[in-house]
């Protein structure tokens, strides 16, 4: 019992160590290097100019319309398709949810540039429509944004709200039509309460990946700046580069985000109905011209979510002449990355891995320190294991910089950099997931194998970590879909030989390479469905496990 | 000395007590039951036995020897869960066989053993299965197999039935009655429901609020209840109103200090016409089968009277004028502490 007991402690010790080292002092160092001038003199001026410049101010309230933009957006396209899907039969709703994983998983920002190929202002669609006499407006600025972020996002709002739909028991819905009440005073008085927190809960989810996102206001914005740019912008402009700039941009960015985090919390904690599930939902089937516009509204977001992956995966093999593109098909763009950009792929797939085998690691011992161990210590990590689900990746970067360009452990440069940063964001999850996992297996289960003669040790490793193990490989796979896919911070940290494809992608498309960047793409996106297969495999098919 | 011997059993949970010097003794072979509602006490004394949780202060012991002493898991005590604990990633042999392994059973009799064990619960055609889609029914007859292989000290149960259907739980519970015969292995079984209990148990121990109440014979527990709580917890129980009427009808036992009469429905009966009795309106009549209960408004509080083999014709109506036929031999008595007054010892 005594060495059990230690060996806890140890675990405890060894983690709130490696929250200090990874995540405090990064976090910490943003928040001081924001306070102090380039002498190192106490200063709010940097606040005070974030404050009174017009421009800052702008790029506060662009981000706030960016986020509620996409949280609008995403709600509207999640909710449709979340209500057709589950109560009406819909031909073919298992390849529906394929394509908004498909959204899902696509690499970040190629949703954003495979628009601008087709909506652009040399856009193909755009150029098409302008030969017959239309002339539309091209795709840029926040119009354009707030098209991807919706489209991007509300697979989000589509799985959480149609598990939750799923859930509402079917008899509530008969009470209420016996009750007297008309189909659309049901919807309104009984399903949408129902579900109500899942609604909220993944809109303030929206809210915060979008004010996170860097790639797509960067690419289709056109001056239209938002915090994550300007940080950006601040952090890597070439003369007048202003670092303390970036770290207090990054902690308004940080504020934002907790606050609305701290909202997503609250909202899914209360107003959780447990129904029993005696009596599920049926489907409808619906008649005539209603039919036709259900298939033809979920599938038309379906494909326009997924329309970026259709796009990448159909120019990686356009013949190329350079970047121009040419009529016909040739494996041009793969043959190019084979020998020129093998190393990219090569340092993606080794961080990712590295990453994901310290966070299954790491993740799954302290997970069961916090489902196992519980006391005031463990409840507070719990708490601590927040702070990264609130930090933009670019935030992240950022902090990586403050945190280890000088001092006692200088990593900057090096590929250890962006393993960590994926590591403690990435590392959350897994804790999270594993406690989860332990606190659904009943006690007694142990219990059983202690009085068949187990010790209690024994009786873990014979009993619970066999039932563990399918949800942790199955976690470690989605890590990896996340790890590979990760750009904001590895832009921030890369060096040229820590190159990552997401960040080469990015840098495809500034330079108008989109060829290279669409096979690129094509590269992740199967290497991530390859990871979320395997995942189905080992804890079947769930797509609530992808939020 | 008695085979289990628990003395002076406590157990606190800061300022509640669970367990307030409990005394109880269990004779080899013997089945014993534990009975009482919910937080009386009898699940913490059962998993202070198992080792899950231990006493703050008191002495438990098996064949004479300190099981305080010994951790759980070297206690070889078998045991019965109410959520079956089947695990769910073994097949059903391997989860009879779990408990072989660490006692290093060569692996021929580790056969012969799990497949008797499994025939005597009548699974042996689902060896090869994994039990996840299993009934509970059968999940918990995976569970007595599992605790009886092992050929355990003692065999413990944790309302094992609670959580199958009525027909089901009568079913089990003969089986798991026979099989502990024909094993002969000392069971301690935990329950809240007093039919089971009676069904099953050479002896019954009724707890309350953390103290026994009473331990006896089925028969001592249903028809010599030692105390208010034990005679309205096992069976059902008509209260008399206190009053003139009551004093009356009393008049002849000659008991003093009563502060509670009251008797069983099966004791009442409707009287034949012109006999005389209790007299009193129906207000309530429910048919059930094989028995009816009729409720009675009368002079002495309305009393349910329970009548077996209703005829076709024996039908009463809300509002018939009814005589009761009342042997104030049968009624029971109950001091103001709960304690039954004249009780046989």
């Amino acid at each position: 019992m005594r060495l059990r007991l230690n060996f806890w402690t140890i675990v405890a010790i060894l983690t709130w160590g490696l929250l200090a080292v990874l995540l405090f002092e990064p976090v910490g160092s943003v928040l001081i290097t924001s306070l102090f001038d380039k002498d190192g003199n106490f200063t709010l001026a940097n606040y005070g100019t974030f404050f009174s410049q017009w421009r800052f101010a702008q790029s506060f309230f662009n981000t706030l319309v960016v986020g509620f933009g996409a949280l609008a957006g995403a709600l509207v396209l999640g909710c449709t398709m979340a209500f057709c899907v589950s109560r009406f039969t819909i031909a073919g709703s298992r390849f529906l949810s394929l394509l908004s994983i498909l959204a899902l998983v696509s690499p970040p920002f190629i949703g954003a540039y495979s628009w601008i190929v087709l909506f652009g202002a040399g856009g193909v669609v755009r150029g098409a429509l302008r030969d017959f006499g239309i002339n539309m407006p091209p795709i840029y600025g926040l119009g354009g944004i707030l098209m991807v972020f919706a489209l991007k996002f509300y697979p989000y709002v589509y799985l959480m709200v149609s598990g939750a739909l799923g859930n509402v028991n079917r008899s509530l819905e008969e009470a209420a039509e016996g009750l007297g009440l008309t189909p659309w005073q049901r919807v309104f008085k009984i399903s949408l309460p129902m579900v109500f927190p899942a609604i909220s809960a993944s809109a303030l989810l929206v809210f915060v990946l979008a004010i996170a996102d860097f790639g797509t206001p960067r690419l289709l914005g056109r001056g239209y700046s938002v915090l994550a740019t300007e940080a950006f912008a601040a952090y890597s402009a070439e003369i007048g580069s202003n670092f303390s700039m970036g770290t207090t941009i990054s902690v308004v960015l940080i504020f934002v985000s907790l606050v609305f985090v701290a909202l997503q919390r609250y909202m899914s904690r209360r107003n959780v109905y447990h129904g029993n599930l005696i009596n599920k939902p049926t489907r409808i089937r619906l008649k005539g011209w209603r039919n036709v516009l259900a298939h033809v509204v979920v599938y038309a977001i379906g494909l326009c979510g997924a329309m970026p992956v259709i796009v990448s995966v159909y120019y990686s093999f356009r013949k190329t002449n350079g970047p121009v593109f040419q009529d016909g098909f040739a494996l041009q763009s793969y043959e190019r990355i084979l020998f020129n950009l093998a190393d990219v792929v090569t340092n993606s797939l080794t961080f990712s891995l590295v990453a994901v085998l310290l966070i299954v690691a790491a993740g799954t011992i302290v997970g069961v320190l916090v489902a196992r161990r519980t006391s005031l210590n463990t409840s507070l990590l719990d708490a601590a294991f927040m702070i990264p689900y609130v930090m933009p990746g670019i935030v992240i970067g950022i902090a990586y910089i403050a945190a280890f360009n000088t001092g006692p452990v200088v990593l900057t440069g090096t590929a250890a950099i962006i393993i960590l940063s994926i590591f403690i964001r990435r590392l959350p999850y897994t804790v999270r997931t594993t406690a989860t996992a332990l606190r659904q297996i009943a006690p007694s289960l142990e219990e059983a194998a202690v009085s068949l003669g187990y010790s209690p040790f024994r009786s873990f490793l014979k009993i619970t970590v066999p039932l563990i193990v399918p949800g942790i490989i199955a976690g470690g796979m989605l890590s990896f879909v996340t790890a590979i896919n990760e750009l904001s911070s590895s832009l921030v940290l890369y060096v040229g030989s820590t190159m990552t494809m997401p960040v080469r992608i990015y840098l495809l498309v500034l330079d108008g390479d989109f060829g290279t960047a669409a096979a690129m793409s094509s590269i992740l996106l199967l290497l991530s469905g390859l990871a979320v297969y395997i995942a189905f495999r080992f804890m079947g098919r769930n797509e609530q496990a992808l939020l | 000395m008695a085979y289990l011997e628990i003395k002076g059993a406590t157990k606190s949970f800061g300022n509640f007590t669970a367990l307030n010097g409990v005394d109880v003794s269990v004779e080899r072979g013997e089945f014993f039951t534990l009975l009482g509602p919910s937080g009386c006490g009898k699940t913490t004394l059962l998993r202070a036995i198992a080792g899950f949780n231990d006493l703050t202060s008191g002495d438990i012991t098996v064949d004479g020897a300190d099981l305080r002493r010994v951790p759980p898991h070297q206690r070889d005590i078998g045991m019965v869960f109410q959520d079956y604990a089947v695990f769910p990633h073994l097949s059903v042999f391997d989860n009879v066989a779990f408990g072989l392994k660490p006692r290093k059973v060569p692996a021929a009799e580790i056969r012969t053993r799990v497949a008797a064990a499994l025939a005597a619960v009548h699974l042996e055609k689902l060896a090869d299965r994994l039990p996840a889609a299993m009934s509970g029914g059968q999940q918990q007859r995976i569970g007595l197999a599992r605790a009886m292989v092992i050929n355990p000290r003692l065999l413990l149960m944790d309302e094992p039935l609670s959580n199958l259907d009525a027909k089901l739980r009568i079913e089990l519970r003969e089986e798991i009655r026979d099989i502990q015969k024909q094993v002969g292995i000392a069971t301690i079984y935990v329950t809240h429901d007093q039919e089971e209990a009676l069904a099953i148990s050479d002896r019954i121990c009724v707890m309350s609020a953390g103290h026994i109440e009473q331990i006896g014979t089925p028969q001592q527990i249903y028809g010599n209840p030692q105390t208010r709580f034990v005679a309205e917890f096992v069976g059902t129980l008509n209260r008399l109103a206190p009053g003139a009427a009551t004093d009356t009808l009393v008049a002849g036992l000659g008991v003093k200090n009563a502060a509670l009469w009251a008797i069983r429905p099966e004791r009442l009966a409707l009287a034949a016409p012109g006999e005389a009795g209790v007299a009193g309106t129906v207000t309530r009549y429910t048919y059930l089968g094989r028995e009816a209960h009729v409720h009675v408004e009368t002079a002495v509080g309305n009393l349910a009277v329970q009548v077996a083999n209703p005829g076709m014709a024996a039908v009463s109506a809300v509002g018939d004028a009814v005589t009761l036929r009342l042997d104030p031999a049968s009624l029971l008595a109950f001091d103001a502490d709960g304690k039954r007054i004249g009780a046989e010892p």
